[in-house]
């Protein structure tokens, strides 16, 4: 089901007599979510991603704007009817229930509609077919303890029905003689057992099934919390900062589980982190946010490759992206006396700007001997699969800056020239940080 | 520790372990032992040697020889231990359910909620005499309760009122009375849980009154456990309620010990010099509550969640 959020803002008021400012927590927000999508909500902490993510689950009301859940308006709502899964940062599991009634919990409260045979319709059904002719096209309904009259008999005779447990319309099968009404009631016991064990089975804790929570490992936890939102078969899965307490190697793991539980159940799940390689590595699209502002929303991988600004640039990337100070003259980019780039268009005025180039941007050694970078190489750092090298030029925004390079590329500590790719070169204004090319 | 310095952790704690061997363990261990003792009395120490028949007397069972016939003490076995185990049975249930629905509710509400806080406490600082004196008051045969239910022929704590009349007055006065402490207990406790399960329970869909039970009681059990245990032994030891609404008599005016209880009557043997049979009782009561205490521990070993 497709998620939007239309103009969607929070402002926690401040208290004017202490001094305090409101804080607008999350201003104008509007993204459309797709259906069946896996959205990662990122930004640093404080931007607002899990306001957002409480306000789609109606915890927190929204100030202003609205949330639509496809062709329905939720914004006010409350939690429990929209339909939603939510993982909780530290997990909420109820520690004094064991992992089967922690993931039964929300069954308990499920009513389910299901189609009933209604013996007193039938009995409706049965009179009107006696002392009436034809069947009627519509049976009117009726309340409790209602004197019916019957308009298709001639004596205009008052009849009496026991009309105690009518409700909603009657559906009548192909025959005509089947009265069902709508009936709402709990699951039974075993449709719980198979639904808890199915989808115990699907986050892997089928064997934990009768222990507590406290008995368990933060990884098993998660997935027990994880099960708890998905049992109830949820519209929507939200996830809050949901790796952020297991450990590195655990997190590796749980995320590509995420992954795969999200493409098994197709359901539309929005998740909250601050860390971008979670983000990219899981998510269809990313939405990056800034103080309650949308920064940039799309793939991953375009986001990386085409930051909208310095904000965006900074933040997705490991090691983060490097600053330079550099200047724009008739589509020639030059940090210092150094010419980065000519490609430039013509018509950007003549100005300083800041220059950002990934770490994987650096070519060594350069190819085109006119446009070289001097650098001065402080140390070479070998990882393996790749090397890092740590430089320093006087026109970075810090003392050193690093660039990846393939292992087998030979740098001595010193100054070195080299190159620049253009498309992991970014250009931005100095005042508004927006990017310029 | 190392051992050389024992001596000063013996120097530190002596003034408490001193006061505590003279006024809590000799008193404590004496008592089993006049509790065994034939016609002990307390300002010579005097005494007809040892026996068992104190138990027996307290209970009833064993009768006194006078003017030729047996007599059988019933005042304990027919007034004081039913009363105490109402009083333990109905006023500790019914003051830890109070107790813990208002809890709840002044944790939910924002507006007032330290007034209210502060309101609900006051009835903690107020002396149990004081407070027994109001009540006193209040079931008076003018009283005010009489008036508000309309019940105008009836008494409640004096002019010959039932027992039945004698105790309920006496059960709303002690659950009045202990509702503030677990009052206090209680709202510390559920400060402490965290928000996020009512908000997953909330998600779920979970009623009010199922979070409640599900939720906010399994989560609160290590308080309601200590609330449980305490109030128990508090409630078997009840005294100084029926003294401040009954005035000294142990009586609702009946012309005998109808309000007696179990601490009462040890109290009023003391007084009148029977200290031998008020050891007795005090020993069986200590017993009773013994018991009473392990079987909550070993029921609460599945019922509490740390």
């Amino acid at each position: 089901m497709e998620i939007r959020l239309v103009n969607l803002t929070k402002v926690f008021p401040g208290n004017p007599k202490k001094n305090i400012p409101d804080t607008r927590a999350v201003d104008n927000l509007d993204i459309v979510i797709p259906d069946g999508k896996l959205i990662g909500l990122l930004g640093p902490s404080g931007c607002g991603k899990s306001t957002t993510l409480y306000m789609i689950a109606g915890l927190l009301e929204p100030t202003s704007g609205e949330i639509w859940f496809g062709d329905e308006d939720v914004t006010r709502l409350s939690p429990e009817k929209r339909g939603i899964g939510l993982v909780f940062q530290n997990y909420a599991l109820y520690p004094h229930m064991t992992v089967y009634k922690n993931i039964a919990f929300p069954l308990t409260n499920l009513l389910v509609e299901e189609p009933v045979l209604d013996q007193n319709k039938q009995k409706i059904l049965a009179f009107y077919k006696k002392h009436v002719k034809a069947l009627p096209t519509d049976i009117p309904t009726h309340k409790k303890g209602e004197t019916v009259h019957n308009p298709y008999t001639k004596k205009d005779e008052v009849l009496k029905f026991d009309c105690s447990h009518i409700a909603g319309d009657p559906i009548l099968d192909e025959k005509g003689n089947q009265a069902y009404v709508t009936r709402k009631r709990h699951l039974y016991k075993l449709e719980m057992d198979k639904l808890i064990r199915e989808t115990a089975k699907l986050v892997q804790i089928e064997q934990y099934l009768t222990r507590k929570p406290n008995q368990l490992s933060g990884g098993q936890q998660q997935r027990v919390a994880i099960a708890r939102a998905l049992v109830k078969r949820p519209r929507v899965l939200l996830l809050d900062e949901p790796l952020s307490n297991l450990d590195a190697r655990l997190r590796l793991q749980t995320r590509e589980e995420i992954k795969r539980l999200q493409r098994d159940t197709g359901i539309t799940t929005i998740f909250v982190t601050h860390d971008q390689e979670e983000a990219m590595s899981i998510s269809d699209e990313i939405v990056v946010m800034k103080l309650g502002v949308e920064q940039q929303r799309d793939h991953p991988q375009e986001v990386y490759n085409n930051p909208r600004n310095l904000f965006v640039a900074q933040f997705l990337g490991t090691p983060p992206i490097n600053m330079f100070d550099g200047h724009v003259k008739n589509g020639v980019l030059t940090i210092g006396n150094d010419k980065i780039r000519d490609d430039l268009p013509k018509d950007i005025p003549e100005q300083d700007v800041l220059v950002g180039i990934r770490p994987e941007g650096f070519l060594v050694p350069a190819v085109n001997k006119e446009h070289t970078f001097n650098i001065h190489v402080d140390m070479i750092e070998t990882m393996g699969r790749d090397i890092s090298l740590v430089g320093s030029n006087e026109h970075c925004l810090k003392p050193t800056f690093k660039a990846i390079l393939d292992a087998d590329t030979e740098v001595k500590v010193g100054p070195l020239a080299v190159g620049v790719k253009p498309n992991k070169c970014f250009v931005f204004y100095k005042d508004t940080e927006e990017r310029i090319i | 520790m190392e051992r050389k310095n024992n001596w000063k952790a013996w120097l530190y704690l002596s003034p408490v372990i001193i006061l505590m061997a003279v006024f809590t363990f000799y008193p404590l261990i004496n008592t089993i032992g006049i509790s065994f003792l034939r016609d002990y009395d307390y300002t010579t120490g005097a005494n007809a040697g040892f026996t068992f028949d104190n138990f027996g007397y307290v209970l009833g069972l064993t009768g006194i020889e006078r003017n030729g016939q047996m007599v059988f003490y019933t005042d304990v076995i027919r007034y004081a231990i039913p009363n105490t185990l109402i009083i333990v049975f109905v006023t500790v249930p019914l003051s830890i359910i109070v107790a813990l629905l208002i809890a709840v509710g002044l944790n939910s509400i924002r507006w007032l909620k330290s007034i209210f806080q502060t309101i609900f406490f006051m009835p903690y600082v107020t002396n149990a005499i004081a407070v027994g004196m109001v009540f006193a008051v209040i079931f008076d045969y003018n009283g005010l309760w009489n008036f508000l239910f309309g019940m105008n022929n009836t008494y409640w704590i004096n002019g010959g009122a039932s027992s039945a009349n004698g105790m309920f007055a006496l059960c709303v006065y002690i659950v009045w009375h202990a509702l503030p402490y677990k009052i206090l207990i209680f709202l510390s406790g559920l400060q402490n849980i965290d928000k996020q399960y009512y908000q997953a329970a909330q998600i779920d869909a979970s009623p009010r009154w199922k979070t409640l039970m599900n939720v906010t009681v399994p989560l609160l059990s290590p308080q309601i456990l200590y609330i449980m245990i305490t109030s128990f032994i508090g409630s078997f030891k009840e005294y100084s309620s029926i003294v401040g609404l009954f005035g000294k008599s142990g009586t609702s005016g009946q012309g005998y010990n109808n309000m007696y209880t179990v601490v009462y009557y040890i109290y009023d043997s003391i007084k009148n010099n029977n200290t031998h049979l008020g050891s007795a009782a005090a020993v069986m009561l200590f017993l009773v509550i013994l018991v009473f205490t392990v079987i909550q521990f070993k029921v609460s070993k599945t019922r509490v969640h740390y």
